[in-house]
């Protein structure tokens, strides 16, 4: 198949020109730019165009990007990856589930074997008061309370209870002569982070305020600078005015 | 040992993150030349230029390879400077030459090269990047990707989603608009036999 070029032709001038035509192509435009001036001069026209466009360089400063990855966004094995918040809180929602079931599965069995074994006094012992927390707190005072109450309501409980009525009364008063100590100490604890914040507050303030004082004091200086050149500025100008007034 | 374009996608995309700096290294002189000549600003090519690489980096999971990567990245860069375009609403701007630092021009002169060379190439080349902002964006797009990056009608069909015939018109128009508008600027072919 004979190629053929129309004289004209500007896409296949442009082509010709890029060198990006077949070659055949090429040799018939070759062929027709020795015969037609027009062509011939748009191709050159086009080539000194581009030959200018060899001076357009662009400024090339230091640019030096890099990519940093903080590490927690290091690919670890998934093992290894965080979990998401999602997964955290499923997480824990199961934890608390089986917690719970197991606690409501022990729960009576404990109970009973409260009540069977009738706790000794002694085992709230008096040092064990300044280390014991609040929690186990509540949750001796429960088990105490329910423990009474299966031997109050029980029959055969009764009967060990009635024994030793005394020794309930007792662990009472101790267990709650603890909540108020710890209620105490946590209110004392309060009270002294409290004015700890309050102390940091007003340390924080005072900078604050002497900075601050700093700044403006510089500023008033600065402008009481530019105030009196000004000054000095307009009675120079005033001295230059008389001094003319009176050569007239 | 220099590596491929393709060997260190492959690194990075398996969460090397050095070897994507060296594609970094690679490719952020031509990116940034590109962003420049479309945006006609320093800072403005620095940030596109800059977030092409961003960009690239967390598109990287999903860059399959049917096309070269520096392909991939020139495309980035021009929809970011199109996007930038846009978004500023305003034509681009190519710097002028501000007052000429002597020191800097000495610097600058290649050994066979004056200070008058120098200066007439500098004023040359202020002249070549106001007069391409006459073209249209598709136009200066297509000469710049052609000219400064050599790419090829199909790359650049590609790039710009258009017709092959499309961008030889598009080069021809835009060469033959440039040529007049330096002509109109006193540097026309014409004149510059004139003065020689």
């Amino acid at each position: 198949m004979s190629v053929t070029f129309e004289c004209g032709d500007k896409n296949a001038l442009v082509a010709y020109l890029y060198e990006e035509c077949e070659p055949e192509l090429r040799d018939v435009i070759s062929g027709h730019l020795t015969r037609c001036d027009s062509c011939s001069s748009e191709i050159d026209g086009l080539g000194w165009t581009r030959s200018r466009l060899e001076v357009w360089t662009p400024p090339m400063p230091e640019l030096g990007f890099q990519m940093h990855l903080p590490p927690q966004e290091a690919r670890l094995p998934w093992w290894r990856a965080p979990l998401p918040a999602w997964a955290q809180a499923v997480a824990a929602l199961v934890i608390f589930g089986v917690g719970l079931s197991v606690g409501l599965a022990r729960g009576p069995a404990a109970v009973r074997e409260v009540a069977s074994n009738q706790p000794p006094p002694a085992t709230v012992s008096t040092t064990s008061i300044d280390t014991a927390s609040r929690d186990d707190l509540v949750q001796l005072e429960e088990r105490l309370k329910s423990a009474i109450a299966q031997m109050r309501t029980a029959a055969p409980v009764r009967q060990v209870a009635a024994s030793a009525p005394s020794s309930d009364e007792e662990t009472l008063k101790k267990v709650e002569a603890l909540l108020a100590q710890s209620e105490e100490r946590q209110r004392r604890e309060f009270t002294l982070r409290s004015v700890e914040m309050a102390r940091d507050f007003e340390a924080q303030r005072r900078i604050d305020m002497a900075s601050v004082r700093e700044a403006v004091g510089q500023f008033q200086g600065v402008t009481g600078n530019e105030i009196r050149q000004q000054r000095e500025a307009i009675d120079r100008i005033n001295s230059l005015i008389r001094v003319s007034q009176q050569g007239r | 040992m220099t590596r491929t374009d393709e060997e260190l996608v492959a690194r990075s995309q398996s969460g090397d993150v050095d070897s994507f700096n060296q594609l970094i290294v690679r490719w952020e002189r031509p990116i940034y030349a590109l962003a420049y000549r479309v945006l006609g600003r320093e800072e403005d090519a620095r940030d596109v230029c800059q977030d092409t690489f961003l960009r690239a980096y967390r598109a990287l999971p999903g860059f399959k390879g049917q096309a070269k990567f520096s392909s991939w990245l020139y495309r980035i860069a021009l929809n970011l400077c199109r996007d930038w375009i846009r978004r500023q609403q305003r034509a681009p701007v190519s710097q002028m030459p501000e007052d000429i630092d002597p020191a800097e021009l000495l610097a600058e002169t290649q050994p066979t090269e004056s200070i008058e060379d120098l200066v007439a190439r500098r004023e040359l080349s202020a002249i070549v990047a106001d007069a391409m902002k006459s073209l249209s964006d598709e136009q200066r797009t297509a000469i710049i990707l052609k000219e400064y990056h050599g790419m090829t009608f199909q790359e650049i069909a590609d790039m710009q989603g258009c017709p092959l015939s499309t961008v030889k018109t598009r080069l021809y128009q835009g060469l033959s608009q440039l040529r007049r508008q330096l002509e109109r600027r006193g540097h026309g072919m014409a004149q510059l036999v004139k003065r020689t």
